[in-house]
């Protein structure tokens, strides 16, 4: 329950965000527009289709949208938001930013002028980390404002994904439970589902970047459907409704939606053993260092010896599947900057250390002959032991007096016809390279199938992804 | 017990008692074991790439680093004292010391993709005098990259060439389907590289991407220090520790990620400016491509 005090604060803060609304906005709006030069592509259609649906509903109203910058929350108040409706005290959304990201950031003015701005835009601290009573009591009064607010006919802003996306993609199937949560404690609310994201956005960051160019999908569905009982079962629908958004935007883009890449090692190849001996695990450090970051090393160490020589090859595999991943996603590493790369073999990712962007990893082969690695940057799901991924992928031994680029190029083409009921033979496709990143053309088409492929002494493999 | 290196060993020699194209020789040498193209190996010159099968030596990805490695082994250097240049020291810049061992830091290798790249960055590090006789005929890592593109379209319209010969009906026609696209992929390709010019912009916006990319990170760099200051004035010494870390980690990044300018700076540059060596490169790629793009549109 909140408190009388808490009550009292929570009031003057609507009176006065309120009141200031229409300074607040065009604050705001000119900041994006002249100092950053930010554009929505076609924004009187996205906001038609918001209002249409919105219009008619009398109820609360829960924002709920993809997250890839710390600026979004201020980008989508002004592209759903008119001019016209700032008036309008309930569609104006109480958002729940962590405490500490704005707070105490700044010196005497940047500070007091950004905690100023974060109160008109009607923030309600949220603490994330932190499990004692202090920290628990904070993020429960945080909620029961949210519902509060709600149960008044108010809309609260919530990004499901609980932070920045830091492989820049919404998995549609990893619902988080907050927002579900919130929708059972208020009843007759609907959800204003928002995607949107710049056109070269490729990986979450501050801010967008200067001229970037927005666009936005938007669709209002109800926030609690007959039958949904718990919060994970109205998250996982609604989820559902904003890959859907994201399918749409991908659709519209320049930017590629499937990023896939494999990687194989052969492990008995001899220049392979040259400088980490398969029984001790001995390596030379100069070696080591030019391909593992000081985390990795410290993890290769821990290993025991008899595995090391199997756990560097998984790590550099790792690397190569994300690095391909990554560069069909726009994300670059120089030829050789592997220490760019870090795996964690626990949790099955790699970050690209410049710009933070994770890539999920999984080992479809390990089995003391080779070690094949998948990596998914966007467009589906790498899979676990107990779900299936969305890449499909072949390792094969390349067949004597044969070239292994050229076996594992054949083999692609094979097993993408294999795959697709609607694909005659693989002499309907053809392999090109488009920016050093291999395509797949069907029809005349360049298709956006994350194709990957790779060799390593005895074996090639190769990878796709359609989802 | 320290690890032995399974190799042979090799007299290391003063960079400053050979010749570029002795030093070239060296370097082809010493990566023979990890070539899986011999025939391109065994006529490998300054421009013949480590990467790739159809013109490099086919060096696998995995044996990357050896390739700096083994130049590192085979040479001596007077560049050997240490000079800290970033504050805590993890940084450093080889001056003039006492002859010994080469050593190529983190990055200084990013485009040594050919022999004679791995001598011209040797040059450009003071290990070796310049000579521009020598530098005046070696390709560009731009031009590598525009070269080895070139060779790989011209391969793919010969295989779907070669295709659509044992192909009849609806295949067929969805076959030449995908042939007319990678024609039109190569005339576009071979009109972009007749102008340097016209190249040259295009590199430049994906060096335009990577700066946007470094400005984002310079802008979290800043947040994070506003953050910092804005916590100096409490007492909550774990938060300050916890920004702290996280500066430093973004300064790291930071680091990395101006090393990643620098490769596609350096690119957009070298793009531009075509020496008499990389334009008859390009003269040859384009003959090649305009033959197949001519056999491709007889089809």
């Amino acid at each position: 329950m909140l408190t009388e005090t808490e009550l009292r604060r929570l009031r003057r803060q609507e009176f006065w965000s309120h009141l200031l609304a229409y300074p607040t906005y065009a604050f705001i709006v000119l900041l994006a527009r002249l100092k950053f030069r930010y554009r929505f592509q076609d924004l009187r259609r996205s906001r038609e289709e918001v209002w249409s649906k919105l219009e008619t509903h009398d109820g609360p109203v829960l924002w709920a949208a993809n997250h890839l910058t710390m600026i979004d929350s201020f980008l989508l108040f002004w592209a759903v938001v008119p001019w016209r409706r700032v008036a309008g005290s309930r569609w104006l959304p109480w958002s729940t930013p962590e405490f500490r990201n704005y707070h105490r950031t700044g010196g005497w003015l940047k500070g007091p002028a950004l905690r100023t701005l974060m109160y008109l835009c009607r923030a309600i601290p949220f603490l994330r980390e932190g499990d004692d009573a202090v920290a628990t009591r904070w993020r429960d009064a945080a909620f029961q404002k949210c519902v509060r607010i709600l149960r008044e006919g108010g809309s609260v802003f919530v990004y499901p994904e609980a932070g920045r996306s830091r492989s820049g993609w919404l998995d549609p199937n990893r619902p988080k439970d907050f927002l579900g949560r919130l929708a059972l404690a208020a009843p007759g609310a609907k959800f204003l589902c928002l995607y949107f994201r710049g056109e070269h956005q490729a990986f979450a960051t501050v801010a967008p970047r200067r001229r970037e160019v927005f666009r936005l999908y938007a669709d209002v569905v109800e926030a609690v459907e007959p039958g949904e009982t718990t919060p994970r079962s109205v998250s996982e629908r609604l989820f559902q409704v904003l890959g859907r958004l994201q399918e749409r935007w991908f659709a519209g883009s320049a930017l590629p939606k499937n990023c896939g890449g494999n990687d194989v090692v052969d492990l008995a190849s001899p220049l392979h053993r040259e400088r980490i001996d398969p029984e001790t695990g001995e390596a030379d450090p100069e070696w080591l260092e030019r391909h593992l970051t000081e985390k990795e090393r410290a993890y290769l160490e821990g290993q025991p010896p008899a595995l090391r020589y199997a756990v560097f090859w998984k790590l550099f595999a790792a690397k190569e599947a994300a690095h391909k991943a990554l560069a069909q996603g726009g994300v670059s590493t120089p030829i050789g900057a592997f220490p760019m790369l870090e795996v964690d073999l626990f949790r099955r990712k790699v970050v690209h250390r410049p710009t933070c962007t994770e890539v999920q990893v999984a080992f479809t082969d390990d089995d003391g002959e080779k070690v094949h690695c998948v990596a998914v940057l966007r467009g589906g799901s790498v899979g676990d032991e107990g779900t299936p991924g969305d890449v499909i992928w072949r390792v094969e031994k390349v067949p004597d007096g044969e070239a292994p680029g050229e076996f594992a190029r054949g083999m692609l083409l094979d097993l993408i016809a294999e795959s697709a009921d609607d694909i005659p033979s693989p002499a309907v496709l053809a392999l090109t390279e488009v920016d050093g990143i291999p395509r797949v053309l069907r029809g005349g088409r360049v298709r956006d199938w994350g194709v990957s492929l790779s060799h390593s002494g005895r074996f090639a493999a190769c990878s796709f992804m359609i989802s | 017990m320290a690890f032995k290196r399974k190799e042979t060993v090799i007299e290391a020699t003063d960079l400053a008692t050979i010749t570029a194209e002795e030093a070239e020789k060296r370097i082809i040498a010493g990566v023979r074991k990890y070539a899986t193209q011999e025939a391109n190996w065994s006529r490998a010159d300054a421009n013949t790439p480590f990467l790739g099968h159809i013109i490099g030596m086919g060096i696998e990805s995995s044996n990357l680093a050896d390739i700096t490695m083994s130049i590192e082994r085979q040479f001596l250097t007077r560049r050997t004292r240490r000079v800290p240049v970033s504050p805590d020291g993890s940084e450093v810049r080889l001056d003039e010391g006492e002859l010994g061992k080469l050593r190529i830091l983190d990055g200084q290798d990013a485009l040594a993709a050919t022999p004679g790249l791995a001598v011209k960055m040797l040059m450009d590090l003071g290990h070796m005098a310049p000579d521009p006789a020598y530098l005046g005929k070696v390709v560009s890592f731009a031009y590598i990259s525009v070269i080895g593109e070139g060779w790989k379209l011209n391969e793919a319209l010969r295989k779907a060439m070669g295709r659509l010969e044992k192909l009849s009906g609806p295949e067929r026609e969805e076959a030449l389907a995908n042939l007319r696209a990678l024609t039109a992929q190569a005339k576009s390709y071979e009109a972009l590289i007749a102008d340097a010019a016209a190249l040259a912009g295009q590199r430049r916006k994906s060096y335009e991407e990577e700066k946007a990319a470094h400005e984002a990170l310079e802008s979290e760099l800043s947040m994070a220090t506003a953050k910092l200051a804005g916590a100096a004035g409490g007492n909550d010494s774990a938060r300050i520790a916890s920004l702290r870390s996280e500066e430093a980690e973004i300064r790291t990044r930071l680091k990395m990620s101006a090393a990643k300018l620098r490769v596609s700076a350096e690119i957009a540059s070298q793009a531009g400016n075509r020496s008499a060596a990389e334009a008859a490169k390009v003269a040859e790629i384009r003959g090649l491509l305009q033959e197949t793009v001519r056999l491709a549109e007889s089809c």
